[in-house]
C-alpha cells in the first residue's frame, strides 16, 4: 500500500509550506557565504526551512536550505502529522522499514523531469550550478551537501545510495572521501581501483524526501529498495545519459561522471557534521563529469554541518538508533526503546532496556560495537525502563547517578572510527581508529531489594488516586500547563 | 590592470615553505572574469613570496584547516597544469 508522502522536492517545499515549516526568501542571496550562513543560522536557532527563490549570478536556479532538519520536517516527509512525537515517528519507520523490499519501477526518459536540460561535453560544467561556499575557509564551494551518489557493485549488481561529500575543484572535476569501511568505499577500493578500473557514477541532488532519508540509513537493504518501503510503493528511476546506472526520475539535478582510480586530489578542510573543521585536507577519491541533467528551474538542497542541528545530524542519528533497534530486537535482547541524540552530533545512543539479567549492558554494547554501524558514533548509555529515553533530562540524571564512576563506565579499545573524530588524534584520524565506552546507567541484579535507591518523582512517589486528583485540579490551582 | 588574486592551503608550517623558487601547487581563482567561476581550483606551476609586492598577483593563504593568515603574499603562476590531459587524450 502506497503511503501519503511528497514525491518529489517541489511537493515536499509545498508540504512544509503548509505545515507552517519554510520561509520563502524572496530577497536575493548570495551564494559565496550568505546562503551557507542563513542556513547555518537556521539550523543552530531551529528555525523553518529556508526556500531561495534568487540567488546571485545564477538566475533560474533556486534552493532549499535545512531540507530536514526538525523532527517536524521528517514527519512531513514522512506524510505524518508534522506534530507526530519522535517515538511515533520511530515506529512508523520502523513498520515501513521491516516490510518486504520494494525494487524501483524504471520509467521513460519522457517522464522524467530530471532530464529536462541535458549538458554534455563542455556544457556540462559544474560551475553552471550554484554550489554554495558554505563555510568561510572552506576548500572549496560544495555542490553536493544534501544529495546522494549512485554506484554499483560489479559482481552483486546492488545498488548503492550513499552520502557521501563532494567539493567542486574545477570545472570538470570533484573530489571527496570515500571510506574504506563505506558501502561505496569497499566498491571503489575493493573492486574497482585494484584493476585500475574507473567506477560510473552518478550524484542525485534534491530528490524526494524519502529518498534522502534512505541514501542516509545504514541499512543492508540496497537503497533504492528501502526507500520503496518508505513510500509503500516503487521509486521511480530512469537510466543515466552514460552509464547504466538508474536515478529518481523527479530529482532537481543528476551529475554522471567516472570516480578515477589511483589519482587523488586535495580535498578539505569543510565544516562537518561533528561541529568543527576536524579532518584534514589531504588527497581524496577524484569524481570526473561526463554530463549533467536538470530539471528546469532546478532547486538545489543545501545543508549546513555544524554546531547542532542539521539534517546529517538528526536523520543519521534517527536511522542508525533505529537499525540498532532492529539489530537488538532480532537478538531477543528485552529492550523497551532506541534513541540516538542528534545533539551528540550522532555520537551517543541510549538504549533502555528491562535488565533480566546480569551484565545485559555489556551484551547490548557488544552487539552494536560489534556491528558495521560501529564506526559513526562511540558512547552507549544503557538505561532502565524508569528512564524516558528521549527526555534529555531523564538521560542526564541517569548518568549522573546511577553509572558507578569506575564499575558503570566500559572501555574498549581498538575500535573502528573516522578521521572526523575531534576527540581522536591526528594519528587515530589517518588510520579511523577509534575508542569507544559504555555508560551501564542500571542498577545490579545482585544488591539486595531493600537496598535500591527509589526514584523520587511526582509519577513514582504518590498513589494513583493523588496523581489524578492533582493532574484533573492542575488548571483550577492556578497553573496554565 | 589589476592585480588578480589567488588563494592556496597550507599543509605545512609557512616558514619552511622555499620562496622565489618554482614549486607545484593548487590555488584557487578569487578573481575571475565570470564570478561563477570563484574559487575554480587548478595545479600550477609557480613563483611565491612572503612579500605582498614581490610577484604580479596577490596570494591568500590558508592553513590545514581553513585558517586564514593575517598578511597576503605574491604569487606568479608560470603554467597551469592539467593533471588529466592523458587521460582525456
Amino acid at each position: 500500500m502506497a503511503y501519503s508522502y511528497p514525491k518529489d522536492n517541489r511537493e515536499f517545499i509545498k508540504a512544509l509550506e503548509k505545515s507552517g515549516d519554510l520561509v520563502t526568501v524572496e530577497q536575493e542571496v548570495d551564494w559565496d557565504l550568505e546562503l551557507g550562513a542563513i542556513v547555518r543560522r537556521v539550523c543552530e536557532k531551529k528555525l523553518p526551512s529556508p526556500y531561495f527563490k534568487s540567488i546571485t549570478d545564477y538566475p533560474g536556479f533556486e534552493a532549499l536550505g535545512a531540507p530536514l532538519a526538525t523532527y517536524r520536517r521528517l514527519a512531513v516527509a514522512m506524510g505524518m502529522n508534522p506534530g507526530s512525537s519522535i517515538p511515533e515517528i520511530a515506529d512508523e519507520y520502523v513498520k515501513r522499514t521491516t516490510s518486504e523490499p520494494i525494487h524501483p519501477v524504471v520509467v521513460d526518459r519522457k517522464d522524467a523531469p530530471c532530464k529536462e536540460n541535458i549538458l554534455t561535453g563542455d556544457d556540462a560544467d559544474l560551475f553552471r550550478l550554484p554550489g554554495p561556499m558554505v563555510h568561510d575557509g572552506d576548500g572549496g564551494r560544495y555542490l553536493a551537501t544534501w544529495h546522494f551518489v549512485v554506484s554499483k557493485d560489479p559482481d552483486t549488481q546492488d545498488i548503492n545510495w550513499g552520502m557521501y561529500r563532494i567539493m567542486v575543484f574545477d570545472e570538470k572535476t570533484m573530489v571527496g572521501p570515500v571510506l574504506p569501511f563505506s558501502d561505496m568505499g569497499k566498491m571503489f577500493h575493493g573492486k574497482f581501483a585494484p584493476k585500475n578500473k574507473p567506477m560510473p557514477f552518478a550524484v542525485v541532488i534534491a530528490c524526494d524526501p524519502l529518498s534522502g532519508m534512505a541514501a542516509c540509513a545504514p541499512s543492508p537493504i540496497p537503497e533504492d529498495q528501502f526507500a520503496g518501503m518508505l513510500m509503500g510503493e516503487p521509486v521511480e528511476v530512469v537510466r543515466c545519459e552514460t552509464c547504466d546506472l538508474e536515478v529518481p526520475a523527479h530529482a532537481e539535478i543528476i551529475i554522471e561522471g567516472e570516480v578515477i582510480p589511483n589519482v587523488e586530489i586535495e580535498e578539505a578542510p569543510f565544516g562537518e557534521y561533528t561541529g568543527y573543521r576536524t579532518s584534514p585536507r589531504e588527497p581524496r577519491t577524484v569524481y570526473r563529469v561526463k554530463t549533467i541533467t536538470h530539471r528546469n528551474n532546478a532547486i538545489l538542497t543545501v545543508s549546513n554541518m555544524g554546531v547542532p542541528t542539521d539534517e546529517g545530524q538528526l536523520l543519521r542519528s534517527f536511522s542508525l538508533g533505529l537499525e540498532m533497534r532492529k539489530l537488538l530486537e532480532s537478538q531477543g535482547i528485552p529492550i523497551t526503546g532506541v534513541y540516538m541524540l542528534p545533539e551528540s552530533t550522532h555520537h551517543m545512543v541510549v538504549v533502555g532496556v528491562r535488565p533480566a539479567y546480569s551484565n545485559i549492558a555489556s551484551q547490548i554494547a557488544n552487539l552494536i560495537y560489534g556491528s558495521k554501524l560501529s564506526p559513526w558514533f562511540h558512547m552507549v548509555v544503557v538505561v532502565d525502563e524508569e528512564t524516558d529515553i528521549y527526555n534529555k533530562d531523564d538521560i542526564i540524571h541517569a548518568l549522573s547517578t546511577k553509572c558507578h564512576p569506575a564499575r558503570g563506565i566500559r572501555i574498549y579499545e581498538h575500535g573502528v572510527g573516522t578521521p572526523l573524530n575531534p576527540y581522536a588524534s591526528p594519528e587515530e584520524r589517518i588510520w579511523s581508529r577509534g575508542a569507544k565506552v559504555l555508560f551501564d546507567c542500571t542498577f545490579p541484579l545482585d544488591w539486595p531489594k531493600s537496598d535500591l535507591p527509589i526514584k523520587v518523582a511526582f509519577n513514582t512517589m504518590y498513589p494513583k488516586d493523588i496523581q489524578e486528583k492533582v493532574l484533573n485540579n492542575w488548571k483550577n490551582y492556578g497553573f496554565q500547563e | 590592470m589589476a592585480r588578480k588574486e589567488f588563494d592556496t592551503f597550507l599543509l605545512q608550517d609557512p616558514d619552511l615553505l622555499p620562496e622565489e623558487q618554482e614549486m607545484e601547487l593548487i590555488v584557487r581563482d578569487l578573481s575571475p572574469e565570470d564570478r561563477r567561476r570563484k574559487y575554480r581550483s587548478f595545479f600550477a606551476n609557480a613563483l611565491v613570496s612572503k612579500s605582498e609586492s614581490k610577484y604580479p598577483d596577490l596570494l591568500r593563504v590558508r592553513l590545514g584547516r581553513g585558517q586564514l593568515l593575517e598578511k597576503p603574499w605574491s604569487i606568479k603562476i608560470l603554467k597551469e597544469l592539467n593533471k588529466f590531459a592523458t587521460e582525456e587524450g
